[in-house]
């Protein structure tokens, strides 16, 4: 890759996003790690590219110090028989530039400006003598664990006799597996062995490499004794350092191991996203626990108790009145108000249960193919959003417009008809008794109105009561169509209410975390 | 010196009980103590059987050490000839060699000692483990070489094997380099010598001859400070190879201490009695070690196992409280009751005996459902729904409570995301549990009726309606509906309870509805059981026995009194001064509290 700071800006942006988004939903160490190395690629990247720092790392008696006492053409780093001599890092800087900052960041306090060399330019080359990795000396380790996080570029020196060591191979090189780039092999004290040793320890230790998934990484034989590749390291070092890459190197190679270890929460191919069914099973879930059937059933009832109070035979309908309405009793509101408290019961066990399962089936399918967390954490999300149901529910009821406010036009024509009709029928009555009274009083017969043959008194009793039984009849079949109608408009408008519920409540939460998996891989994606 | 029998039974005991033990679950330092347990079982089997069997068995010098320390080369000179290879390739010995005189390779050839690792004559080439037996007439008697694979090096199955072939030696010959003796790994596995009381001599090679001083010196220190100053240290300096071979008189000192062993059968007899009284002494720690560790397993265990039934048994109460509390009856239930009641089916069928034969010619012909088929088909959905909602709803939980405790997550694993559910075929169990309950509802209600008087006017609206209305009032009649439902449903509840009055008398459908909850009940706890059990089944398959912790310290503490019996029996030739007489053993610290538990 070239230096390409536009990329590399890119990546890291892209990190940021992941430990935004990712911050209480992946493992922690996870997102640790992707913080750590976010925070780790900001301060390098602000000091600069101007020093190379190169960290000499190795086992107990390899040689580190002898190597870096023969680079830097003097004895800054302790040499000893001892096992293990050097304990804390030693920095050797090459180069006018003092570095201070950039060694105050890795916290090595014990310096030393490298006498010129005149044989190579070096200029902001910084050597890190490391103490060892594998003694008994525990915080040797812990430190160099440290700066290896740390430095520009990896130098990791072995020994003909510790170059197969396990400590150094399944500690280091395998976890580092990505950096190639930014990792350099010396076989020091190849001194030691004859040319034939040599080939068959360098070929050997080359496999070893491979297998760790560090194939082609550079492997130098030097001497620090005798001087041998001493020069090809120098001028390797040198280059690396003039050509100022190693540093966005090692970062680009940490946002490939931070890539790689969040791939497996992002695998090909998972489909996500809400399925129609589910979304509507959920919704007449929660429909049926908002108690639609009570209301609905409610709702039919009034409008046909209301219609025969207007409608009905004048004579009977206030026994109507005795009997309470059945959408006041359930204290549904007339006009649509959330305030309001309703009287219905609440969801039953049932109905929790069926919304349970609906929302259930909805997250598992939603997330289906997905590593966890996402099934965990859009479950939360759902879940979290019913805590509060039965009140939400109750206030959806309140809120809804079961058109019950509204009266019928036919109603009061009806009505009207009804009390002429009754009006008739008491003076056709009225009429026949004061008859039957002059009759008794043996007054004559006053002259009597007939239509065709039937008297007109006769024609208003009988005929008023029995067109007004039939229009209160008529009218009750009308109401009950129109209660039927109004039940299921009740019943569309709740679910659409409820709908809108689901909507807000459940399935934004659950788009939510799904549009956040899309967009934590989108920047995974974009990482590496 | 005769084996003592109850020595090895003891041992033997001590084996089994170990080897038997379960340890997998995941509770911290379970790894470390499933590693002790194969150790220590392996090291019975390699080392303390066959050496319980013949104490007089040749002295075992096992030769282990780092990569590139040399144990190749050493070997080879100690024995003056090479067989061995060794090399400049790291790690260059993959099958240990084992060298004897020709006369003690009957000791070695049949399996008693390592019986895990194949003989072979030659080097091993097949992947699988073996030891390669070489009997060489440089070798003394009462002596033998096994050199080693190395203890650090990338191939892990080198240092299993290394630590194996260790922990079966009478003696380590431990081999660093003035570069290495201050590496982690080897002191690691010279403290484990230290705890085991192996005899142990530590050669350091390749030391640069100037150095030679100051790195014994630093080395002697170092053992010192870990406490294992009785070790015999031998210097080896770093000097051109002849032949392959180091020159005889940089290895002189080892060389002489090593002959002298093997001439002076005393000395040997020490060497392995130290050896096998450390490996004995060792157990009555390490043992009560892997039995505390099976403890901890066990608690972790018992939680797991009680978060399962806790959360079982909350689901099995929520069914409960949504039958008893009558709230099933809601909804469509209810509905379709009053449809049922409201088209006058039931009355109808009160009023006919022919009532139900009609409905079924009806059914027949128009192919619609009875009506109280129909509201059978609510009931049963409605348990159906209740019990896989709390089913879920408990998987849910078992396994988000798993995942905060020791041991649960790693259980889980793979699987968590089936498990957060209930199982598979768990619909399909429900569906044929609630029919059966209803069958049984069914049965109780023709059982009653056969009994009484009323058995005409049973038959008269037929025992499935009957069972039916029971049905319903499980769910009504206990808590009863409240609020304004009751006005509007309570008219056709109170129908169906009047018909079943009328029917049976009051005291009957109420027993008959307890009875026909608790058959439900019954039901839903086996099934949910049976949910559970998914769970406990993984518990269990990694958790040891509540027993085997127990067994475990029973069997060390009669490896310990074994122990010092046989002691007490092999001293008082080498040690007449202080004989310990039983009496006064000291008290057993791991005794009291068992004795505490059973006595």
């Amino acid at each position: 890759m070239p230096s390409g700071s536009p990329a590399l800006a890119d990546r890291l942006a892209a990190l940021d996003q992941v430990v935004e988004l990712g911050r209480g939903r992946l493992d922690p160490p996870l997102v640790e790690q992707a913080a750590r190395i976010a925070g780790k690629a900001g301060a390098r990247l602000r000091l600069g590219a101007a020093h190379t720092v190169v960290a000499i790392a190795g086992a107990t008696g390899s040689g580190k110090s002898s190597l870096v006492n023969a680079l830097a053409g003097e004895s800054v780093s302790e040499v000893g028989v001892r096992r293990p001599t050097t304990s804390a890092a030693t920095a050797v800087v090459w180069g006018a530039d003092s570095a201070g900052p950039l060694l105050d960041w890795l916290a090595v306090p014990r310096r030393h400006a490298a006498a010129d060399q005149p044989a190579y330019a070096a200029d902001g080359l910084v050597l890190l003598d490391l103490p060892d990795f594998d003694s008994v000396r525990v915080e040797h380790r812990l430190e160099v664990d440290r700066l290896v996080e740390l430095v520009d570029l990896l130098v990791w020196v072995l020994d003909p006799q510790k170059y197969a060591d396990a400590a150094l191979h399944d500690r280091y090189l395998r976890p580092l597996a990505g950096h190639g780039d930014v990792t350099l092999v010396v076989l020091n004290q190849a001194d030691l062995l004859d040319p034939a040793g040599l080939a068959a320890c360098l070929a050997d230790l080359r496999r070893l490499l491979a297998e760790d998934g560090l194939p082609g990484v550079p492997v130098l034989a030097v001497s620090a004794l005798t001087g041998d590749g001493l020069d090809a390291l120098s001028k390797e070092l040198a280059d690396r350092a003039a050509a100022r890459r190693a540093s966005v190197q090692r970062l680009e190679a940490d946002l490939g191991r931070t890539a790689a270890a969040l791939r497996p929460v992002c695998p090909a191919g998972a489909r996500t996203g809400i399925r129609r069914q589910d979304r509507d099973a959920l919704v007449d879930a929660l429909t049926d626990a908002a108690g639609a059937d009570t209301i609905a059933t409610a709702v039919d009832r009034a409008h046909r108790a209301r219609a025969t109070a207007v409608t009905g035979w004048p004579f009977t309908r206030w026994l109507r009145r005795l009997r309470p309405d059945p959408m006041r009793r359930l204290r549904l509101p007339e006009t649509p108000s959330e305030a309001i408290r309703t009287g219905l019961p609440g969801p039953s066990a049932v109905q929790r249960a069926r919304v349970d399962s609906a929302l259930r089936e909805l997250t598992a399918r939603a997330t289906d193919g997905l590593p966890e967390p996402w099934p965990r954490v859009v479950r939360q999300a759902a879940t979290n959003a019913t805590a509060d149901l039965p009140d939400q529910l109750d206030r959806t009821v309140a809120g809804t417009d079961l058109g019950a406010a509204r009266r019928p036009r036919w109603e009061l024509p009806v009505g009207f008809l009804q009390a002429v009709l009754a009006v008739a029928t008491v003076a056709g009555l009225v009429w026949l008794l004061a008859l039957l009274a002059l009759d008794w009083l043996r007054f004559p017969e006053p002259p009597l109105p007939h239509v065709g043959r039937v008297p007109l008194p006769t024609l208003l009793l009988i005929g008023g009561a029995v067109a007004g039984l039939l229009l209160a009849f008529l009218a009750r079949r009308l109401a009950a169509v129109g209660g039927r109608r109004r039940a299921r408009a009740a019943r569309r408008r709740l679910r659409r209410r409820v709908e809108q519920l689901a909507e807000a409540r459940v399935l934004a939460p659950v788009e939510e975390e799904l549009s956040v998996h899309t967009r934590l891989c989108a920047a995974v994606a974009r990482l590496g | 010196m005769a084996a003592q029998p109850d020595l090895a039974g003891a041992v033997a005991t001590v084996r089994d009980r170990a080897a038997g033990l379960r340890l997998g679950l995941e509770v911290p330092g379970a790894d470390l103590a499933r590693r002790s347990r194969d150790e220590l079982v392996r090291q019975v089997d390699d080392y303390l059987l066959p050496r319980l069997g013949r104490l007089d068995a040749p002295l075992l010098a096992v030769v282990g050490g780092s990569t590139g320390a040399g144990k190749s080369t050493l070997v080879n000179t100690l024995v003056g000839v090479e067989v061995s290879p060794a090399g400049v390739l790291r790690p260059t010995t993959r099958a240990p060699v084992l060298l004897c005189a020709p006369g003690d390779e009957r000791w070695f050839a049949d399996g008693r000692v390592l019986p895990g690792l194949a003989r072979s004559a030659g080097p091993s080439t097949s992947g699988e483990r073996s030891l390669q037996l070489v009997p060489h007439p440089a070798v003394p008697a009462g002596l033998a070489l096994l050199d080693a694979p190395d203890i650090d090096s990338v191939v892990a199955g080198n240092r299993e094997l290394a630590a194996q072939l260790l922990a079966a030696a009478d003696l380590w010959v431990f081999v660093t380099t003035a570069a290495r003796y201050a590496d982690a790994v080897p002191w690691e596995l010279l403290h484990t010598a230290e705890r085991r009381g192996t005899a142990l001599a530590v050669v350091c090679n390749r030391v640069p001859p100037p150095a030679m001083r100051e790195v014994m010196d630093h080395l002697g220190q170092m053992l010192a400070e870990g406490g294992l100053s009785r070790a015999a240290l031998f210097g080896v300096p770093e000097v051109p190879l002849t032949g392959g071979l180091i020159p005889p008189r940089a290895v002189a000192p080892l060389r002489d201490w090593l002959l002298g062993l093997a001439a002076d059968a005393a000395a040997r007899a020490e060497v392995v009695r130290a050896t096998l009284d450390g490996a004995l002494r060792s157990m009555s720690e390490r043992v009560p070690a892997l039995a505390r560790a099976a403890d901890e397993s066990s608690a972790a265990a018992a939680v797991l196992l009680e978060d399962a039934d806790v959360l079982y048994a909350a689901a099995v109460r929520d069914v409960d409280d949504g039958v008893r509390g009558g709230t099933v009856l809601r909804g469509e239930v209810l509905a379709r009751w009053q449809e049922f009641v409201g088209t006058g089916e039931l009355l109808r069928g009160l009023q006919s005996r022919v009532g139900r034969i009609r409905d079924r010619v009806a059914s027949a012909f128009t192919g619609r459902p009875l009506p109280d088929e129909e509201v059978a088909d609510a009931v049963e959905s409605s348990v159906e729904s209740l019990v896989r909602a709390a089913a879920d709803r408990a998987a849910e939980r078992t396994a988000e409570a798993w995942r905060g405790r020791p041991g649960g997550a790693a259980l889980l694993g793979a699987s968590r995301t089936v498990l957060a559910r209930s199982s598979e075929d768990f619909a399909e169990r429900l569906r044929t549990e609630v029919r059966a309950w209803q069958g049984d509802v069914l049965n109780l209600v023709s059982s009653q009726g056969a009994q009484r008087r009323t058995a005409a006017r049973m038959a008269s609206f037929g025992v499935n309606g009957a069972g039916l209305a029971v049905m319903l009032l499980v769910f009504a009649q206990t808590g009863g509906l409240t609020g304004a439902e009751v006005l509007i449903a309570g008219g056709t509840s109170a129908v169906s309870q009047k018909v079943l009055e009328a029917v049976f008398g009051d005291g009957v459908v109420r027993a008959m509805a307890t009875q026909a909850r608790h058959e439900l009940m019954e039901r839903v706890e086996k099934l949910l059981g049976g949910e559970a059990e998914r769970f406990r089944t993984l518990v269990l398959a990694g958790a040891p026995d509540p027993a085997a912790a127990e067994a475990l310290r029973r069997a060390a503490h009669e490896l310990e009194l074994a122990r010092r019996a046989s002691a007490e029996v092999s001293r008082p030739a080498a040690a007449p001064a202080r004989p310990v007489p039983p009496a006064e053993l000291p008290p057993e610290p791991k005794l009291s509290w068992w004795r505490r538990a059973f006595g």
